[in-house]
């Protein structure tokens, strides 16, 4: 990772913040889909390792989205602990086993978590082969979008403003 | 890391609820989910121990609602504050976007403050943050405790960075609100500047001063957010007690240069008067400096004198004891 001290504004603030544009969401959203088709999972999701969601396909009506993607980034930060104790850097895709359903998780760049739910109408096996090659092509999209030289889309002009606002209202 | 979804229109942000163990880090996310409206708050979930400790960390998400079309929503965590859960305190730091420090005003608890906001300072370093950067306050919690600390001595033990502090009995709920309102805007202040730094930095000219003209607009509510916290009471358990100015505004310092202080902890007048005397010593010096130097150059003057005076008279007595030898002979 560079210096911090040295980046550009852009890079500064790509090194500070992570964004997602609509149209790479779009083909990522495509991608899920087509892997919930061949794998026969219930559902997928895109977590960052904050554990802020960035988007999912599937069934998702009964899931608490907010807390499962805080849950799955506090375990697989957890890991990674463990990882480092082992020698490892990191492990790279984790596995929890239910009497009905299933999570399998694989990290994907470095910055995002490719969550996986699954049951018994599939097997971990053909999610596995899935979602590693749905990992790659995820790291190739992210590589595009890192790549890009147009400027990045910006929040509204009022969005401080706006947000100030709201704060006042929420906490009064 | 604030991480800002141009698809759902989504800014999500991370705030750490830090403290020593038992401070009240738990019991102030409590609170806030048990006052929050209905539609702004998500479940709070807790993986804690059977005797109800923290272990690993408490969530809930709490939803602004929509901020100029985008939904933005903070995610609050507690970190488990016993020393012993160190890695797993870490861990919830990664990617924060603020922190409130929740302090024990009890006096037998002052060493593990501190102990614990060095950790805070040291666990960011690990992952590249540093505190002076990071929006953050203290809330000095158990105001109503008999053995709490004054106000004043925490803040010259623990408020290194001259941050905004507050009062809190966090178990009543006093504080609680004050305290993550101010957190929450300063957080949301930072985004907002990042955005506008990069504008001016990356923009083509015009649009750039257009966005340059919109930058004090963006800074002035900062003044206002703590300005709308209740005015600091000097009451015990009252609830904010010095919103410090504007936080926002106030220019990252290094260490030991913190920037304007809370009004609080500006030097009391008789320190105040001391250091003008000292400037006005430090002038006094300079002056007695300019005088030596002045006085310094008159003794070379006199010496170059001196010196011209004996060359003549030697010259006098050359010329006289040529011309005395020439009669003699």
């Amino acid at each position: 990772m560079s210096d911090p001290g040295k980046m550009s504004a852009n890079e500064r603030l790509r090194h500070d913040r992570l964004t997602f544009y609509k149209e790479d969401i779009e083909r990522i959203d495509r991608l899920l889909a087509e892997f919930l088709r061949l794998s026969g999972a219930k559902c997928a999701l895109l977590i960052d390792k904050e554990g802020h969601l960035v988007t999912r396909r599937g069934e998702v009506r009964t899931i608490d989205m907010d807390t499962i993607s805080a849950l799955v980034a506090g375990s697989f930060a957890a890991t990674k602990e463990m990882a480092r104790l082992l020698g490892e850097n990191e492990f790279t895709a984790l596995y929890h086993q239910g009497t009905r359903d299933n999570i399998q998780l694989s990290l994907v760049g470095d910055r995002t978590l490719l969550t996986i739910l699954f049951d018994d109408r599939t097997t971990v096996g053909m999610v596995r082969l899935y979602a590693n090659e749905t990992a790659r092509k995820l790291s190739e999209i992210y590589g595009e979008a890192n790549s890009r030289t147009t400027p990045d889309p910006q929040l509204d002009r009022d969005y401080g403003n706006s947000a100030r606002r709201k704060l006042e209202n929420l906490f009064d | 890391m604030v991480q800002i979804n141009f698809a759902l229109k989504e800014v999500n942000c991370k705030i750490v609820f830090y403290g020593p163990g038992m401070s009240g880090k738990t019991t102030n996310l409590e609170i806030v989910h048990q006052k929050a409206p209905e539609e702004n708050k998500g479940e709070l979930t807790s993986i804690s121990t059977d005797g109800d400790r923290t272990l690993f960390f408490d969530f809930m998400p709490l939803d602004l609602g929509n901020v100029a079309g985008m939904r933005t929503k903070f995610q609050l965590y507690t970190v488990p504050g016993q020393v012993y859960y160190n890695s797993t305190r870490k861990l919830v730091l990664q990617g924060v976007d603020g922190v409130i420090f929740v302090a024990d005003s009890d006096a037998e608890k002052l060493q593990e403050n501190i102990e614990s906001y060095e950790n805070l300072i040291e666990n960011l370093a690990e992952y590249g943050k540093d505190i002076r950067e990071l929006p953050h306050v203290i809330q000095y919690n158990k105001r109503d405790h008999p053995n709490a600390m004054p106000v004043d001595e925490l803040d010259r033990t623990l408020n290194r960075f001259g941050v905004p502090t507050f009062e809190a009995v966090a178990v009543t709920g006093e504080g609680v609100f004050p305290t993550l309102k101010v957190l929450a805007g300063m957080v949301l202040e930072s985004i907002d500047r990042m955005d506008n730094r990069r504008s001016s930095a990356s923009r083509p000219a015009p649009r750039a001063e257009a966005r340059a003209q919109a930058a004090p607009r963006a800074e002035a509510p900062a003044q206002s957010a703590p300005a709308a916290a209740p005015a600091a009471g000097g009451k015990r358990g009252q609830a904010p007690a010095r919103p410090a100015g504007s936080p926002a505004r106030r220019p990252v310092a290094p260490r030991g240069q913190a920037g304007p202080r809370p009004v609080a902890q500006r030097p009391s007048p008789s320190r105040v008067a001391s250091s003008a005397a000292r400037r006005r010593g430090g002038a006094a010096h300079a002056d007695a400096d300019q005088t030596r130097g002045t006085r310094t150059g008159g003794g070379r003057g006199v010496f170059v004198a001196v010196l011209s005076t004996l060359f003549l008279a030697a010259a006098v007595a050359g010329v006289v004891f040529f011309v005395m030898q020439n009669q003699q002979g």
